[in-house]
């Protein structure tokens, strides 16, 4: 029995036999030719060009036609590649200059290839390297005369097997797509690779960049795979397997529970509407959003698009993503707006490492600071809202004065759209953040300059307490439940039906099920989440009667005790 | 041998979607057909090479055609480049 770890995706855990998809090794040959023999070697490339061409319009051909319009348009990208002079006509030059052969001259020109688009800015051009990459590896492996991998058998074999490969390519999973595969397990790629995102799609777990994985396991061997844990047990033994067993069917029974909620509406025992909103990261979380029945996206985190990189991206590499996030998603989402700094630093930070990152230019300040980096964005953003309804959400707000400055800028940044004719949404509905205590104890002040408040817990937590929460020596002080804690988000949400503006949570206390009683009870009607939470916090939401609630909480709210709190919290389950 | 000056005026620039349109529409003409930027030039058949040109909205090219059919390949191109590929607004 074995163990090994990697990045795990869904929640679930499968146990199968190992099917090993290898993309058998190669090493490019080189040898000179005689000239005699370099018209035949120019044959043989095209010859291997063409039986490329062939097995991916057999790929193409083979998609079923409930499958996504992206899998299409990836193996259409791919065709075109395949043609390129770049790929089809150079390699042929360099054979007839060099009498080289077709393997050789066709590694020299995708490695400069590689190399080109790995220099590009654009992170979207950067990918297109691992594109030339497996493009022309399939075109080595017809000159080779090596299969494309052993399932060009058949695909059937793959029925309930766990799939283990050293890394899948798009097209590798499209062809996925319609088998009954149990679990996917790869040596490379991470949560956001497209076997995460296949996997998240199918609705499997996979353990992915578990170095290793094609070397420790062997083909039909048994393995458990748990997607939550992101672990994997090679040949477990009988008491690892029983115990797995269980914890599958109960997973199993959960998500069936949990599944038929899905389409029931978020309404209380009283018949209260309560709103379930996703937190979106990646523009595929969307995807996770949308299967749970969010009615949107409370809190878009921007941050992934400007870090592992050296200059931040073009007003226009924003626009795009933003923009496929508002029209795809069909309901309002809320786009925060930076908040670098603090745990999340962008590459190459300038200067000297601030003694204290919490306390120091994060978010808005530094937006504030550096207009080079906060207008792009926010030109992004709002050129975004006229496409869906969209919210800008300011992170971090402490200071009346600070908020005037962002809200100047907003409405100059309109002014200049409004200039250079393009769209946008005169009404984007513009909100901030509550997540440093100042913003807690005069959310009435802010309340009234904005449109909507939005309760980020985890920071509110950590200022109020003092506590770093990755600090080992401290975070068992880290709680939730603190009577100060509590009463900052009472004021918070008090102050917002005052002015009668909304008050969302989009902290990880929205998404925790044991809170949601609680939260209900103090008032607060919109919740924004992981999309894994959502069902389990609608089963909450279903369970609870809102003329008992309040009632309940003001007693806990008079409480001193952290633990009596928690009793009290717990016992509310029961109500 | 025509040499025209062309600006790229869809908001997504000469990326993914743009780019393959112009490649099919270049490679349905016999003539060559370059596309130069700031010394870089490259292939309008390619489909990587425009990839590589990392021309976004505004962007100032030379397009460059060479070969009998080269009038009739400069209107279709121009045309293309007008109407925006296609993109919405």
């Amino acid at each position: 029995m074995l163990s090994l770890y990697g990045a795990g995706i869904g929640k679930g855990i499968a146990i199968g036999r190992a099917f090993i998809v290898n993309r058998p090794e190669f090493d490019i040959p080189q040898y000179s030719l005689r000239e005699e023999e370099v018209d035949a070697e120019v044959d043989r490339f095209q010859a291997a060009i063409d039986a490329t061409r062939d097995q991916l319009r057999q790929i193409e051909s083979d998609i079923p036609h409930d499958a996504p319009p992206e899998s299409k348009s990836f193996i259409d990208a791919y065709l075109l590649m395949l043609q390129d002079p770049l790929i089809a006509e150079q390699p042929v030059e360099t054979i007839r200059e060099q009498h080289c052969n077709a393997e050789w001259a066709l590694s020299r020109h995708s490695e400069s290839l590689v190399n080109a688009f790995d220099q590009m800015q654009d992170e979207y051009l950067r990918e297109k390297k691992n594109d030339v990459r497996q493009i022309t590896n399939r075109v080595q492996h017809n000159l080779l005369k090596i299969p494309q991998h052993q399932l060009e058998a058949g695909m059937e074999q793959l029925e309930n097997r766990v799939v283990i490969s050293h890394e899948l390519s798009p097209a590798d999973t499209v062809q996925f797509k319609n088998q009954k595969i149990l679990a996917f397990v790869t040596d490379l790629g991470g949560p956001i690779s497209h076997t995460a995102i296949l996997a998240r799609s199918l609705n499997i777990p996979a353990v992915l960049g578990l170095h290793g994985a094609t070397r420790y396991v062997q083909h039909n061997e048994l393995v458990i795979v748990d997607g939550k844990r992101g672990t994997i047990v090679v040949d477990p033994d009988d008491g690892v397997l029983a115990k797995y067993r269980e914890r599958r069917q109960f997973v199993f029974k959960r998500k069936q529970q949990l599944g038929e909620l899905k389409d029931s509406l978020p309404l209380t025992r009283d018949g209260q509407k309560i709103i379930l909103l996703a937190n979106v990261e990646l523009p595929e979380d969307l995807e996770a959003a949308q299967r749970s029945n969010a009615q949107g996206v409370g809190l878009y985190r921007t941050e992934y698009l400007f870090m592992n990189r050296a200059e931040p991206p073009s007003e226009q590499e924003q626009f795009r993503a933003y923009s496929k996030v508002v029209s795809r998603m069909g309901a309002p989402v809320t786009i925060r707006t930076l908040d670098l700094g603090a745990d999340k630093q962008v590459d190459g930070g300038r200067g000297e490492a601030p003694t204290n990152p919490a306390l120091g230019l994060r978010a808005v300040r530094l937006c504030l600071r550096e207009p080079a980096l906060f207008r792009p964005q926010l030109r992004a953003v709002l050129r975004a809202s006229a496409l869906g309804p969209t919210q800008i959400m300011i992170p971090m707000v402490s200071s009346l004065n600070e908020l005037d400055q962002v809200l100047d800028m907003i409405a100059e940044t309109k002014e200049e759209l409004r200039h250079d004719g393009e769209k946008f949404d005169d009404k984007v509905p513009i909100g901030g953040m509550v997540e440093v205590p100042a913003a807690a104890v005069a959310a009435d002040l802010f309340a009234h300059k904005l449109d909507f408040l939005s309760i980020g817990t985890n920071d509110l937590i950590q200022y109020t307490l003092a506590i770093d929460r990755i600090d080992d020596a401290v975070n068992y002080l880290y709680d939730p439940l603190h009577p100060s804690v509590l009463r900052l988000i009472k004021l918070t949400i008090d102050a917002g039906a005052s002015a009668g503006i909304p008050v969302t949570m989009c902290g990880e206390m929205a998404g925790d099920a044991r809170y949601t009683k609680l939260l209900l009870g103090l008032g607060l009607r919109i919740f924004s989440m992981d999309s894994v939470s959502l069902l389990e916090v609608k089963k909450k939401v279903l369970e609870a009667d809102l003329r008992i609630l309040p009632d309940k909480i003001n007693e806990i709210m008079q409480l001193a005790d952290s633990n009596t709190i928690r009793d009290r919290v717990v016992a509310l389950e029961d109500l | 041998m025509i040499k025209q000056n062309i600006r790229v005026s869809n908001k997504l620039g000469l990326h993914a979607r743009a780019a393959t349109k112009l490649v099919r529409e270049a490679s349905a003409y016999e003539c060559e057909i370059l596309l130069r930027r700031e010394g870089q030039q490259v292939d309008a058949k390619s489909i990587m090479g425009i990839m590589m040109l990392a021309a976004s909205e505004g962007t100032e090219l030379e397009i460059v055609l060479n070969g009998t059919d080269e009038k009739l390949a400069l209107d279709s191109i121009l045309d293309l480049f007008e109407k925006r590929f296609g993109e919405e607004e």
